[in-house]
């Protein structure tokens, strides 16, 4: 481990192409943690099956895109409506009913879910790899050595827009405020005439477009498509921890930062360390700061 | 807790009976002795008279132990029995006798109508036997402590692990050893894996303890590459375990031709894997009634104010997660040597989802629910399989027999989501409904 921390600075390229696909990566994490921060931030739903939305996205978007061969924008616009139908379908048919469960339950019907999503592709899509996507511009430009994609940076642009959306549709929207109002104290904003029923399917919604835009742009930088992208939602968390599982510009930093510190750990240490030392990380942020760098915190009476 | 869930008979104005120790323990003497009879008669009896004498018996044993059975003013220790109440004794006594008949039974050869699968049903009830101690370990920790976490496959590979180091390397097939160093080792690991528990609470918790899983998963990997390669560990041939030769004088134990008792065979599995799992099961059914046990409750329903009554919270934590992960350690290691090799990808993340469906179908906080759930999901797939191949009308929907593993997938993950939103206490649960219902309706017969 000390041979392979020896040649950290053996050549400068080498980390500067670290460092460029460890932002890529946390981009790609930015993307699916902001979908558990917004489900978290107003539902207190921790939602496992996140990365099983994203791979519904993923899939949607091979069929609209490639297959039925669609224009961009308009598969695009129609995968996302797809996605916002199958989040009022998560809410009005499961999660509305879980809502004054124990934590335990809700955490264990969303892996329920995400066991149906995962069964069902199997069965109309098979368990053969496709191809992934190539609707954005594949080319790469370099930077003192460093390959950089232009899918990355669009990657980048597109979570960066969403966080600021969202961020404006938070701090500045009606429904924004309802949101923070149900999160923070789900009794008094009922009795304060905003419904939490409406609140709580628009959440989803959100999340499930969230996932429908991060499948698309997964699929580009994912090797193949198949079963096995929806790790990428278990990979995430990491991400969403250390930036705070409240805080929507916290999941880009975190995504980048644990995305960095994972490139890091998979060049010089090897493949098998990333998701072991991207889980310290995470394990160290929770004990010294569980609510990560921007969370919100939780006070307890007894 | 159990007061509550248990109530004591109220029969104040019943006369107090007292059955002699005879009565107490004739019920369970005769269940525990047929078995050995009826199974030694293998030859000269039809299989269907032996079902039939199977099930008189059954009824005769648990209308004994209902009968006999201490009525009216109970002393302190009455009172405070595992079995205490008709039915309670009743249950005991009938479960007892099954689990001693049951390997007879499906060693049997018999062919049932619509061949069911008779041959594969010995190695799903020895599995089931398995997974129901670590489930019912699992329960232990997140149901009934309250301590939420994804960390116990981690320690089904540490009792992998150490049943490769102890009973692989050290001493080529000693899983008596490999056991206790498991508990040991478990017990250890668990306390540290529990660490977090002391400062963090539900979602964070779950979260950190889905990092110890990695963090184990890289040690497992690392273990296997560095002593066994790419094939994984072998418990099989002649890692398997066997019983020393100074044991052999034992009743039932006929050493084979080169002098050895191997364990190998559904059957003899059966009885190493029976009595351990019974035995853990009973020990924590048995944890939970002593002031440690409930302790563990006051912790999990609040902890600040079980700290206000004087428990030590931080030391319950750690004992919860010591005890469940000594138990799932000790499955992992009868779970390795029962199904003979352990690879790379013998733990991974399905496996902890295996687990969670498994609490959940059985049902949350309830170790008889994690009999249920592991039993459910160990048949579910096998009853599935039959019904796709023989049931009329089934057998010819051709949908189903093309994506078999797909729609057993399926359907776990829509029970899990329709017993928690319409019977969140799972099996367990209905089973207490239907033993309620059963009871009311005989009630309003009456005498």
């Amino acid at each position: 481990m000390l041979l392979a921390f020896g040649n950290f600075t053996a050549d400068p390229s080498v980390n500067l192409q670290l460092l460029i696909g460890g932002l890529a990566l946390g981009a790609i994490y930015a993307v699916v943690a902001l979908g558990f921060v917004l489900v978290y931030k107003s539902t207190d739903v921790l939602n496992l099956a996140h990365g099983e939305f994203l791979m519904l996205g993923a899939y949607f978007a091979l069929t609209f895109l490639i297959s039925e061969n669609l224009n961009f924008f308009l598969g695009v616009f129609v995968l996302l409506l797809v996605m916002l139908v199958f989040g009022l379908l998560v809410h009005y048919g499961i999660m509305r009913r879980m809502v004054g469960q124990g934590f335990f339950a809700i955490v264990l019907i969303t892996l329920g879910i995400a066991t149906i999503i995962r069964a069902l592709l199997l069965i109309f899509y098979g368990p053969t790899e496709r191809a992934r996507l190539d609707l954005l511009p594949q080319g790469s430009f370099e930077v003192g050595g460093a390959t950089v994609r232009y899918v990355d940076l669009i990657i980048f642009g597109v979570v960066a827009a969403c966080v600021l959306l969202f961020f404006i549709f938070f701090k500045y929207t009606r429904l924004g405020l309802h949101m923070r109002a149900v999160a923070d104290d789900i009794e008094a904003a009922a009795a304060m005439g905003i419904d939490p029923d409406k609140v709580y399917a628009m959440t989803w919604a959100a999340a499930m477009v969230m996932a429908g835009v991060g499948g698309l742009l997964f699929g580009h930088v994912t090797g193949a498509i198949d079963r096995s992208i929806e790790a990428i939602g278990l990979r995430a968390f990491p991400a969403a921890v250390v930036g705070g599982l409240t805080s929507l510009g916290g999941s880009i930093v975190g995504g980048l930062v644990v995305g960095v510190i994972e490139q890091f750990a998979n060049g010089h240490l090897g493949t098998k360390w990333r998701e072991p030392v991207a889980f310290s990380v995470m394990f160290v942020v929770l004990l010294v700061r569980p609510t990560g760098l921007w969370g919100r915190k939780d006070l307890e009476r007894v | 807790m159990t007061a509550v869930e248990n109530p004591a008979p109220q029969q104040e104005d019943s006369p107090t009976y007292r059955p002699s120790t005879i009565q107490r323990l004739l019920p369970f003497a005769v269940a525990a002795v047929v078995p050995f009879i009826l199974g030694s008669t293998t030859e000269n009896v039809n299989f269907w008279w032996k079902a039939l004498i199977t099930v008189v018996v059954l009824a005769v044993v648990a209308r004994m132990a209902w009968v006999w059975t201490p009525r009216g003013e109970l002393t302190h220790r009455e009172d405070m029995r595992l079995w205490r109440t008709p039915s309670d004794r009743s249950w005991a006594a009938v479960t007892t006798f099954g689990l001693l008949v049951l390997p007879f039974i499906l060693a049997s050869d018999f062919t049932p109508p619509m061949d069911f699968p008779w041959a594969t049903w010995f190695a799903v009830v020895n599995l089931v036997l398995i997974f129901a101690m670590g489930a019912a370990a699992f329960n232990l920790l997140v149901g009934y402590s309250g301590q939420i976490s994804l960390a116990h496959v981690a320690f089904l590979a540490l009792g992998s692990i150490v049943g490769g180091i102890v009973g692989v390397q050290w001493s080529g097939g000693n899983m008596w050893v490999a056991l206790p160093a498991a508990a040991l080792a478990g017990a250890v690991v668990g306390a540290i894996s529990g660490l977090p528990a002391l400062r963090l609470k539900h979602l964070y918790l779950l979260l950190a303890t889905f990092g110890f899983h990695f963090v184990m998963m890289l040690v497992w990997r690392e273990y296997l590459q560095e002593y066994f390669g790419f094939v994984g560990i072998r418990f099989k041939g002649e890692n398997s375990p066997r019983i020393a030769s100074w044991l052999h004088w034992l009743p039932g134990i006929d050493p084979d031709d080169n002098g050895e008792f191997i364990i190998t065979g559904q059957f003899r599995w059966y009885w190493v894997l029976m009595p351990i799992t019974v035995l853990s099961i009973l020990f924590m059914v048995n944890v939970v009634r002593t002031r440690e046990g409930r302790a563990f409750a006051a912790v999990r329903d609040r902890d600040v104010s079980a700290s206000l009554l004087g428990i030590n919270v931080a030391r319950s934590k750690l004992l919860a997660f010591a005890l469940s992960s000594a138990v799932v350690s000790m499955s992992g290691v009868l779970a390795s040597f029962y199904i003979g090799s352990r690879g790379e990808d013998s733990f991974n993340v399905q496996t902890v989802l295996n687990y969670a469906i498994i609490i959940v179908v059985g049902g949350f906080s309830s170790i008889q629910g994690a009999i249920f759930g592991s039993a459910f999901f160990w048949f579910l797939p096998e009853w599935f399989k039959w019904a796709r191949e023989e049931l009329w009308i089934v057998r010819d929907i051709d949908f189903l027999s093309d994506y078999p593993s797909e729609i057993d997938l399926a359907i776990k993950g829509f029970l899990v989501v329709i017993i928690l939103m319409f019977k969140p206490d799972g099996l367990a649960g209905l089973w207490k409904d239907v033993k309620g219902w059963i009871g009311r309706s005989l009630a309003r017969r009456g005498p």
